[in-house]
C-alpha cells in the first residue's frame, strides 16, 4: 500500500500539486494512523497533509477518486446469463486491494455448459485446445477477477502504460497490453473456429470482447490519471512560447491561469526584498560623532537606514487592433502583481489617450480590459496620444518612475512627437518600449520604432509569454 | 501525551461525540484533523472565512481535554519579545542596585583586579537565568507540565519574519534562548494556528502543519449547531432562519454572515419571541446578520423573495 501511496503522490505532482518528500512521509503516517478501512476518513486525512490550498484540495479530491476507485474488472459473460445481480454486488466493493475474496463464483449451471461446449469444440480445433490450456482463458472462464485485474495491471506495466502522454496513444497501448496478456491465442482460436463454423465461436468471441473492453477501460483510467496532468504541463509550455495574438480564443482562459502562475512566481521572488530592513544597522561613526556633544557618552544612537523607494509604474498601452491582444496580456500581468507593484497606473490609447487605472479598481481585471478595448480602440495616432499623456502624467514622472510603452510604433505617417518622449526619458528612471513586432520589422513602412528607440532606456521585442515574463522580472529587479 | 490519558481522543468518532457534548458541532473532517494532530503531534493550520469557528475549535479542544488554553494573538509587528520570552529588565536593574553593597562584602580581601574578576566568575550568570526570564505565550506553552493547547490566532496578520520564528517551535517543540540554551517542551502541546488568508502563508510553515479548511457549514449541520447553541428556538423557526442565512450567502456581499452571526440572530429572534420569519421582522433585525450598510441596502430590495423562498422551502420540507 505504501508504494500505492507513493504513486498517488506522483499523480498529484503531475496535476500541479506540489508535494515534498517530507509530506509524502507524513501521508504514510496519516494512512497508518487512520487505517485503510474507511475511505472517506483516509481521504480527509490525506487531504490535510497533501493539499495546502482550497484549489489544491479540489484537484486532490478528483485525483483521489480516480486513483483509488479502480474497481475489479468484471469478466462475467454479461448478457448471456443472469449475472446482473452478481455485478452490482461486486462493483460496490470498490478497493483495488487484492485482499477481497473472489466473491464472483461463476453463476451456477450456465458456465459449465459454456465450458462443456468449448471442450466439445476443442476436440475438433487445435488452436482452441491450446487456448483452453492457457492461464488467461482459465481465469476468464472462472471469472477470477483478482487474478485478471492483477494480470492486466502487470501487462500494463510491461507495456509501460504509465508513460502514456497523449490520447492518440490509447489504441497503441491497448494493443500492447492485449499482446502481453496473450490475446493472440484467442485470436488464433477464433480464426480456426470461423473456418469450421463451430457453434463455440460466439462464446469465444464474447470472451475476447469482454477482455478488450476491460483493457480499454483500464487504459482510459490510467490515461486520465497520468497523461492529463502531463499534457497540461506540455500545453503550458507550448502556450508560453506561442505568439500572443495567435493563441486561439478557447485557450485564453488557460493563458490567464498561466499568467497568474507566472505572476505568483515573480511575486514571491520579489516580495521578500520589499519587506527587508525597517530599522537598519547601527552606524558607529555617526553615533560617535553625535556623542561628542555629550562628553563622549553615546547617548543618541544613529541607525543607518535603507531608504525605501516607492517604485511607480506607468503602463502606456496601444489598444488599437494590431496590438490590443498584447496589451491585454501585459495589463493582466501587471495587475496580477498587485502585491509587489502596488503603484501601477495604466493608460490606453489609439487615436487619443486616457487613464484607465480606475477601471481596474472597479472591475475584475478581465472585465476591465474588455471595457478599455471597447472605449479606446481605433486607429492609432502616437503623436496625439503622447501629447495627451504629457498633459495627464508628465508632472508625476520622477526618478522613481518606470514608464512602459507597449505598441508597434506604427503611426500612420503622422508626427511622432519624439520631443515628448524625450522629455519623459529625461525625467523618469527608465522608459521601456515593448514592441510585439519582430526586430526586423522595426523602422519599415510607417513604423517609427527606430526613432522612438533613441528615447528609450530599453526596448525589446515582446510577443510571447516567455518574453513577457522575462521583461517583467527585469522590471521588478530594477524598479526597486 | 499518552493516548490512554485521553479516552476522548481514541478515535475520530469519539472526538466528534466529545465535541458535541461540549456544544461544538463539527464535521467529520474537523474531528479527523484533531485526531491526526494528536496522533502525529503536528500542528493544525485552520483556514476559512471569519466566523466559522476556527478559534472556537481550539477553545473547545482545551475544554474537552481540560488543559489550559494559551493564546497568542498575532498582529503586524509582533516580535519574539512579545511572543516568546523577554528578560525582566526591571528586576535585573533593581537587583543590581540592591546587590551593590553585597558586592563590596564579596570582594573584600581580594587583591588586584584579576582576583576580583575571578571571584565574580564563581557566581555564574545569575542575571540571565530562568528567574529573570519572562515567558511569553509560546514559551509558556512549552513549560506547562501537563500539556497545553496553544492557539496562534490569525497568523496571517503577523510579519513574514515571525513565521520563521515559529518554525522551530512547530516542528521540534523547542525554543532556543541564546543565554540559556534550548528549552524543550515538557509535554508536547497541541497547536492550532488560524488564518483568514489575508496573505499567503509561507510554504515552510504550511509544510509543518496539517491543513484544515473549514467552509461554511451545510444547512443540516448549521441547524444542529443552532440547536446546540440556542436550544430554545423551535424547530420550525430554526429551519427557516438557517435557510435564510444560506440564501444570503449566495448574494454578492461585502461580508457574508458566518455561523457566529447566525447564532446571534437566532438569539435575538428568541428575545423578540418570533415564531416564524416575515419580511418586517427580518428587515428590523438584519443588522445583526449584516455588518455593512451597503450589504443591508443590497439585500433590502430582494428581501421579500428571499424570505418567501426560505419559508417556502420550509413548507415543502415538511411535506416530504
Amino acid at each position: 500500500m505504501q508504494s500505492n501511496l507513493v504513486s498517488f503522490v506522483q499523480v498529484l505532482r503531475s496535476h500541479d500539486v506540489r508535494v515534498s518528500p517530507a509530506e509524502t512521509l507524513d501521508a504514510v503516517d496519516v494512512a497508518a494512523a487512520l487505517g485503510y478501512a474507511d475511505r472517506d476518513l483516509l481521504r480527509d486525512g490525506l487531504a490535510m497533509t497533501l493539499a495546502k490550498t482550497p484549489e489544491e484540495e479540489a484537484v486532490f479530491l478528483q485525483c483521489f477518486d480516480r486513483f483509488f476507485s479502480q474497481g475489479l474488472a468484471d469478466f462475467s459473460l454479461a448478457g448471456t446469463d443472469d449475472v446482473a445481480s452478481d455485478e452490482s454486488g461486486a462493483e460496490t466493493s470498490g478497493e483495488a486491494d487484492s485482499t477481497i475474496s473472489p466473491d464472483a463464483d461463476p453463476p451456477g449451471a450456465d458456465t459449465p455448459s459454456h465450458a462443456e461446449a468449448l471442450e466439445a469444440a476443442a476436440r475438433d480445433s487445435e488452436a482452441l485446445e491450446a487456448l483452453l490450456e492457457t492461464g488467461l482463458m482459465r481465469e476468464l472462464m472462472a471469472n477470477d477477477r483478482n487474478a485478471l485485474t492483477l494480470a492486466i495491471s502487470r501487462a500494463a506495466d510491461t507495456a509501460g502504460l504509465a508513460q502514456i502522454e497523449i490520447f492518440t496513444q490509447k489504441g497503441q497501448y491497448t494493443r500492447r497490453i492485449l499482446d502481453a496478456l496473450g490475446e493472440q491465442h484467442i485470436r488464433d482460436a477464433i480464426i480456426e473456429l470461423e473456418q469450421s463454423h463451430s457453434p463455440a465461436l460466439p462464446i469465444v468471441q464474447r470472451y475476447r470482447d469482454i477482455l478488450r473492453e476491460q483493457v480499454r477501460d483500464h487504459v482510459e483510467r490510467e490515461y486520465l490519471l497520468h497523461a492529463e496532468g502531463r499534457s497540461s504541463q506540455m500545453m503550458d509550455e507550448i502556450l508560453s512560447n506561442t505568439r500572443l495574438n495567435n493563441i486561439e480564443h478557447v485557450y485564453l482562459h488557460k493563458v490567464r491561469e498561466l499568467i497568474r502562475k507566472m505572476a505568483r512566481k515573480l511575486a514571491s521572488r520579489h516580495a521578500r526584498k520589499r519587506r527587508r530592513m525597517k530599522r537598519g544597522q547601527l552606524d558607529m561613526a555617526k553615533t560617535l560623532r553625535r556623542g561628542v556633544a555629550n562628553d563622549g557618552v553615546l547617548f543618541n544612537t544613529y541607525w543607518r537606514q535603507v531608504r525605501r523607494e516607492k517604485p511607480q509604474i506607468l503602463a502606456v498601452c496601444d489598444v488599437s487592433g494590431s496590438v490590443a491582444a498584447y496589451a491585454k496580456f501585459l495589463l493582466l500581468f501587471l495587475y496580477s502583481l498587485q502585491d509587489v507593484l502596488p503603484r501601477v497606473r495604466s493608460f490606453a490609447f489609439s487615436s487619443h489617450l486616457g487613464e484607465v487605472s480606475s477601471y481596474f479598481d472597479d472591475y475584475p481585471v478581465e472585465r476591465a480590459i474588455e471595457l478599455i478595448n471597447w472605449k479606446y480602440g481605433g486607429a492609432t495616432d502616437y503623436g496625439n496620444s503622447l501629447q495627451d499623456f504629457a498633459k495627464l502624467a508628465i508632472d508625476d514622472i520622477n526618478s522613481n518612475t518606470t514608464v512602459i510603452v507597449l505598441g508597434d510604433a506604427r503611426n500612420n505617417h503622422g508626427d511622432p512627437r519624439l520631443d515628448i518622449l524625450q522629455s519623459v526619458y529625461r525625467r523618469s528612471k527608465q522608459v521601456i518600449w515593448l514592441n510585439p513586432e519582430s526586430r526586423g520589422a522595426w523602422g519599415t513602412g510607417d513604423s517609427e520604432m527606430l526613432r522612438y528607440q533613441s528615447a528609450c532606456h530599453f526596448s525589446a521585442e515582446c510577443n510571447n509569454l516567455k518574453q513577457l515574463e522575462r521583461i517583467v522580472d527585469q522590471l521588478l529587479k530594477s524598479a526597486r | 501525551m499518552l493516548a490512554q490519558d485521553f479516552p476522548q481522543l481514541a478515535s475520530v468518532e469519539q472526538i466528534e461525540e466529545a465535541f458535541e457534548s461540549h456544544g461544538y458541532i463539527c464535521s467529520r473532517k474537523i474531528a479527523t484533523a484533531v485526531f491526526l494532530s494528536f496522533k502525529l503531534r503536528k500542528p493544525v493550520l485552520v483556514e476559512g472565512p471569519p466566523g466559522v469557528g476556527k478559534t472556537e475549535l481550539a477553545k473547545t479542544t482545551a475544554l474537552m481535554l481540560d488543559m489550559p488554553l494559551i493564546r497568542l494573538q498575532c498582529y503586524e509587528g509582533l516580535d519574539e519579545a512579545k511572543a516568546l520570552y523577554e528578560w525582566k529588565y526591571g528586576k535585573q536593574l533593581l537587583y543590581t542596585q540592591v546587590l551593590k553593597e553585597k558586592l563590596g562584602d564579596l570582594l573584600q580581601g581580594a587583591v588586584g583586579l584579576a582576583e576580583s574578576v575571578d571571584r565574580l566568575h564563581q557566581f555564574g550568570d545569575i542575571f540571565y537565568s530562568e528567574d529573570f526570564l519572562e515567558p511569553r505565550p509560546l514559551l509558556r506553552a512549552m513549560q506547562q507540565e501537563k500539556g497545553a493547547i496553544l492557539l496562534i490566532d490569525e497568523v496571517d496578520k503577523s510579519d513574514y519574519e515571525f513565521e520563521s520564528l515559529l518554525l522551530e517551535i512547530l516542528s521540534d517543540y523547542q525554543v532556543s534562548i541564546p543565554e540559556i540554551g534550548t528549552v524543550k517542551a515538557r509535554t508536547t502541546p497541541m497547536v492550532f494556528l488560524t488564518s483568514n488568508n489575508t496573505r499567503e502563508i509561507s510554504d515552510a510553515l504550511k509544510r509543518r502543519c496539517l491543513h484544515l479548511y473549514i467552509p461554511f457549514p451545510t444547512v443540516e449541520l448549521e441547524e444542529r449547531i443552532i440547536l446546540s447553541r440556542v436550544p430554545d428556538v423551535d424547530e420550525h423557526l430554526r429551519h427557516q432562519l438557517v435557510e435564510f442565512v444560506h440564501s444570503l450567502r449566495q448574494l454578492d456581499l461585502k461580508k457574508v454572515p458566518a455561523i457566529s452571526e447566525t447564532i446571534d440572530w437566532a438569539r435575538s429572534l428568541l428575545l423578540l419571541h418570533a415564531e416564524h420569519l416575515d419580511e418586517e421582522l427580518v428587515r428590523s433585525t438584519l443588522n445583526v446578520l449584516l455588518k455593512f450598510e451597503e450589504d443591508i441596502e443590497t439585500t433590502d430590495g430582494e428581501l421579500r423573495t428571499l424570505v418567501r423562498s426560505s419559508t417556502d422551502r420550509q413548507t415543502t420540507g415538511v411535506d416530504t
